[in-house]
């Protein structure tokens, strides 16, 4: 029987400002806490994947992330790396820990996101190349460019958007851990200063320091873990590289050729998902994405997300532990364990009744990377 | 926001200079590829349709249409105070770059609005910017 990838251990730590804690010591909590879960000894770790996140990553250059972590953690892997995938990475990172274990590259993967992007100053407000020159800043701009041609050619109103926000936030209410738990409402999303138009401040994620993993392993291996392990269904990545030159850059992200292979390789379809965490770095993401995977007809993700279709008791259950705009900004690894959460039955009061299959996705850079991942109970 | 500004003027290498050197005479021009004829921005080491390395430039007409535009209304950077216009402008010869575009209120700017390129000094660097074609609230 072939070798079946599963997450057998999740942990993280809380997320928010942590002045005087490094990213290191956050990445060492969090990796011990999945392997705990797991059942497993530092010792049976013989994988090491690691997501740097944005400002160890991207913006301190590529100081082999990997090697520091797996120096700190004792560790003499028998694979490692680091992706450097911008928001993309952490499900990218999984992804590969799937690959490595069923090709038997390894048995015991530890995937590591982890950063410190809110008390490391200027995180997100860099300028981007040349285009600096013309004011074009943070990630904020890009995806605003986004949102302006949604609007233009759907009639997407700001009133979409602000679904997106308060349906996180109405999920984070029910998560202890989460960084932002005051409900919202339309008032206040509307009230939200603009930072780029027509993207406001709510529009836009957190920023957090944190650190979370998860531990990758053989079905077999996790057979007598103490928790239930979640079976890798299947994954896949796709990326528009060429940016601006490719006409449809904006209005068509490369999730639309990700979705269909990674539901393809599990034999499923949108309809079989039972919850969705969806990359959500701004609001209008999540729509994009909404349309890309095949849960509504392109164009129409802003009529679809009307009365709270995606919020807590709504059809399509998305982002169900806030996201990055109201759990913490993860890097896409909180996304994962909540999937976990959720088809362990872990989830507490913002559980989807019999949730058997979940969607994982993860964005990245400018608009340019993406990567999905499917679970299963 | 604690940290060292970001540096903003373009940086030309042996790329991008012949773009930017270009501007500093009043022309926008594309990479062109001798083998299939393809149009690009920005410049880079092959074409990258066909990848030949054969590359010529040609002067564009200036003219385009704004395909996606955003209003900065949060100052990033003291050099470049809010608000104003960031847009993705799509030249009638088919390359597209990021700009900003002026000589409007950032309220009268519009996907698909004609516009055409004008030059202006910035950063120690001339910058292609683009103002509305025919008219449209000149300050
Ligand atoms: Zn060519």
């Amino acid at each position: 029987m072939s070798r079946r990838a599963v997450i057998a251990g999740v942990g993280h730590t809380a997320f928010g400002k942590f002045p005087d804690r490094t990213a290191w010591d956050l990445e060492a909590a969090a990796a011990a806490a999945a392997v705990a879960d797991a059942g497993l000894r530092p010792a049976d770790v013989d994988g090491l994947l690691t997501d740097p996140g944005a400002v160890q990553g991207v913006l301190d250059g590529i100081t082999p992330h990997f090697l520091r972590l797996g120096s700190q953690l004792g560790l003499d892997p028998t694979y490692t790396g680091s992706e450097i995938l911008g928001g993309a990475g952490s499900v990218a990172i999984v992804e590969r820990a799937a690959l490595a274990v069923e090709a038997g590259l390894c048995e015991a993967c530890l995937c590591v996101y982890g950063d410190r992007a809110l008390s490391g100053a200027g995180a997100y407000g860099y300028g981007r190349g040349d285009e600096a020159a013309f004011g074009f800043f943070g990630a904020a701009g890009l995806h605003a460019l986004a949102a302006r041609r949604h609007m233009h050619r759907y009639g997407t109103r700001p009133e979409h958007l602000g679904e997106v926000a308060i349906a996180a936030r109405a999920y984070a209410a029910r998560v202890p851990h989460a960084q932002k738990r005051s409900v919202l409402d339309m008032d206040e999303y509307l009230a939200s200063d603009p930072i780029v138009e027509p993207l406001r401040r709510l529009d836009c994620c957190l920023v957090s320091d944190g650190a979370a993993a998860v531990l990758v392993t053989t079905a077999e291996r996790a057979a007598d873990a103490p928790r239930p392990a979640i079976p890798i269904l299947g994954h896949a990545q796709a990326h528009s590289l060429s940016t601006y030159a490719s006409p449809d850059h904006f209005d068509a992200l490369p999730a639309g050729r990700c979705g269909p292979a990674a539901l393809g390789r599990a034999g499923l379809t949108p309809a079989d998902v039972d919850v969705a965490l969806l990359y959500d770095c701004f609001t209008i993401v999540v729509l994009l994405q909404l349309e890309a995977y095949g849960f509504c007809k392109k164009g129409e993700s802003g009529p679809f997300v009307e009365g709270g279709r995606i919020g807590p008791g709504g059809s399509l259950p998305v982002n169900t532990s806030g996201g990055l705009l109201a759990e913490g900004y993860g890097g896409g690894m909180l996304h994962v364990i909540e999937a976990v959460r959720q088809l362990r039955g872990d989830a507490g009061d913002r559980q989807v009744a019999d949730a058997e299959v979940a969607l994982v996705s993860g964005h990245g850079l400018g608009m340019n990377t993406h990567a999905t991942l499917v679970l299963g109970s | 926001m604690s940290a060292a500004p970001t540096p903003l003027a373009p940086r030309p290498d042996a790329l991008t200079r012949p773009f930017w050197e270009a501007c500093r005479h009043g022309r926008l021009e594309a990479s062109s590829c001798a083998d299939c004829g393809h149009l690009f921005l920005p410049p880079g080491p092959c074409c990258p349709r066909c990848w030949s390395p054969r590359l010529t430039v040609r002067a564009l007409s200036g003219n385009g249409r704004v395909w996606s535009f955003v209003i900065y209304r949060r100052t990033y950077h003291p050099a470049i105070p809010a608000p104003y216009v960031v847009a993705l402008v799509e030249l009638d010869e088919g390359p597209r770059l990021i700009s900003n575009v002026v000589g409007c209120a950032p309220e009268e700017v519009a996907i698909d609005m004609p516009v055409r390129v004008r030059f202006e000094e910035a950063l120690g660097i001339t910058l292609p910017r683009f103002e509305p074609l025919g008219g449209g609230g000149r300050p």
